[in-house]
């Protein structure tokens, strides 16, 4: 166990400083959000809404995460393909779903700087006070929404193992999944057949415990709640993606097409 | 007359060739999802925001959303007709090419114009149909004008971002940002008078901005706007004089400094 979770610390820390260093990753991170945040909040406040804008900048920050779990878990495993490494850590004692988990967990955490970015920015721009509902929860569910997303990748970067162009899944996956959790719409507003699929995405409740920690209600329960959904549904995601990279792992041993991109 | 035939071909059976030659990797699946999947999904994110907040009627964000889908293929196609060259290392055979320049990049430009008219009709019918948001008939052709403007100047901004490729190591990270700025800016998503002043300003230079008010008037049964159209054609004219311009600056540069290739 031990291991495992050293395996995780430093294969985070050696991607989130990799990633760190790339400056299309940090583009991704954090400019683009920021191009989010301020049309999110023109829109709040063309909608008079300005009680609102703090929630709008946490969900372009949301959003900004969502998009850096799902191009970079994407990318995860092409990148290693394309690197000539994919080989490398197929045959590596440790299961592949613990060497991929780390890549995963890294681009949620590089996410992070998203919703730091858009926080900021909304601060220093549009003199959006930080008046949090719950700050110290606020600080508990961003971590573990990350968590939650992070797993949530793992599963994203098993199925792009079976796709050579992984992009064509991830690229249509952005806008979906921001409407379908509620980042900056809620989810009331969309037809009742979308409901189920909001529910199955960890997405959903972690954006549900954010929002509730920046401008929720008193009670503690509010954000508590769906942070367990989300990690709930993200540990079955993770699960799901270990059953999945098993297969498609011993599949492409067998038909020694591993490498083909 | 010989000239011109010579002129034709280069832009037109040129750009085609260097079209199949750089995109041989795109599946369809690829251009299904990331070009048409993608953006009419935007475009329901818009409308359903749009919805909750009450900024703008459905028309306002579905219209100025497929107008915006043509950004996808053309300012990342524009950038990648140069930029991958230089990656793939046939930049310099292009450009040993004693043909002029200008036939040349603008037959480069033009399958994204035509991906840009084909992706922006798709999104703006698939959604008007989903969302029940009908178009009239009698602004069809005028819409497909307007949407094939938008596309022509898109086109022209994604080549001046190529051009930087010629340039920078890392052009993608301009498209991108690039991309992302049209949505604010142009007034797709937000309605332009909400913004402040500059961004206004900044807006009108842009490509698709005048084409989205075009369309969006059109479709709301007001006619065509000729004066709208005639800024985008401007703004596209501008925009390939830049591109043409950037181009020829930085071949000779590269040329003068022997850094063609260098990544």
């Amino acid at each position: 166990m031990i291991r495992v979770l050293r395996l995780v610390v430093v294969g985070v820390r050696t991607h989130v400083s990799y990633m760190s260093r790339s400056p299309i990753e940090i583009t991704f991170a954090v400019l683009v959000p920021l191009v989010y945040a301020t049309l999110a909040v023109h829109l709040f406040r063309a909608a008079g809404d300005p009680d609102r804008l703090l929630t709008a900048s946490v969900g372009a920050g949301l959003m900004g995460i969502w998009g850096s779990v799902l191009f970079g878990s994407g990318g995860a495993v092409q990148n290693q393909r394309w690197l000539g490494t994919l080989e490398t850590l197929v045959v590596a004692p440790t299961p592949l779903a613990l060497v991929l988990l780390p890549v995963t967990l890294a681009t949620a955490v590089i996410g992070t700087y998203a919703m730091g970015a858009t926080v900021l920015w909304g601060v220093l721009l549009f003199g959006v006070p930080l008046d949090f509902a719950h700050p110290l929860l606020f600080l508990l569910a961003v971590p573990v929404c990350v968590l939650a997303l992070g797993m949530t990748g793992l599963l994203l970067a098993a199925t792009f193992v079976l796709l050579r162009n992984a992009n064509a899944l991830a690229n249509p996956l952005d806008t979906p999944v921001w409407l379908l959790s509620g980042l900056l719409v809620p989810i009331t507003v969309l037809p009742a057949w979308t409901h189920p699929l909001s529910w199955a995405l960890p997405t959903t409740w972690g954006a549900r415990a954010v929002h509730a920690a920046t401008s929720g209600g008193p009670g503690a329960g509010e954000v508590l709640v769906p942070l367990l959904a989300a990690v709930a549904l993200g540990s079955g995601y993770a699960l799901a993606a270990v059953l999945v990279l098993g297969r498609v792992e011993r599949r492409a041993r067998a038909a020694a097409t591993l490498a083909l991109a | 007359m010989f000239r011109f035939l010579g002129s034709a071909r280069l832009l037109l059976i040129g750009g085609a060739l260097s079209y199949r030659a750089l995109f041989n990797w795109t599946t369809p699946p690829m251009f299904i999802g990331t070009l048409l999947v993608g953006p009419l999904l935007q475009v329901f994110f818009f409308v359903y925001l749009g919805r909750e907040l009450g900024v703008a009627d459905d028309r306002f964000h579905l219209v100025g959303n497929a107008v915006l889908a043509a950004s996808a293929s053309c300012v990342y196609g524009g950038t990648m007709a140069v930029a991958n060259e230089r990656r793939y290392g046939t930049l310099g055979a292009v450009l040993l090419s004693p043909r002029h320049r200008v036939p040349l990049w603008a037959g480069r430009a033009l399958p994204y114009v035509l991906n840009g008219l084909l992706i922006s009709a798709f999104v703006l019918a698939a959604a008007a149909t989903v969302l029940d948001l009908p178009v009239p008939p009698g602004a069809v052709p005028g819409l497909g004008l307007v949407l094939l403007l938008g596309a022509v100047a898109c086109s022209a901004f994604g080549l001046a971002l190529g051009a930087l490729g010629l340039r920078f190591r890392d052009v993608f990270l301009v498209s991108n940002v690039a991309s992302s700025t049209l949505l604010l800016l142009t007034g797709a998503a937000v309605p332009r008078e909400t913004l402040p002043e500059w961004m206004r300003t900044a807006g009108e230079l842009l490509p698709l901005t005048h084409a989205a008010d075009a369309a969006r008037r059109l479709t709301a049964g007001d006619g065509l706007d000729a004066g709208l159209l005639a800024a985008e054609l401007l703004v596209g004219a501008g925009y390939a004089v830049l591109a043409v311009t950037l181009l020829a600056l930085f071949e000779r540069g590269s040329r003068r400094r022997a850094t063609l290739d260098v990544m």
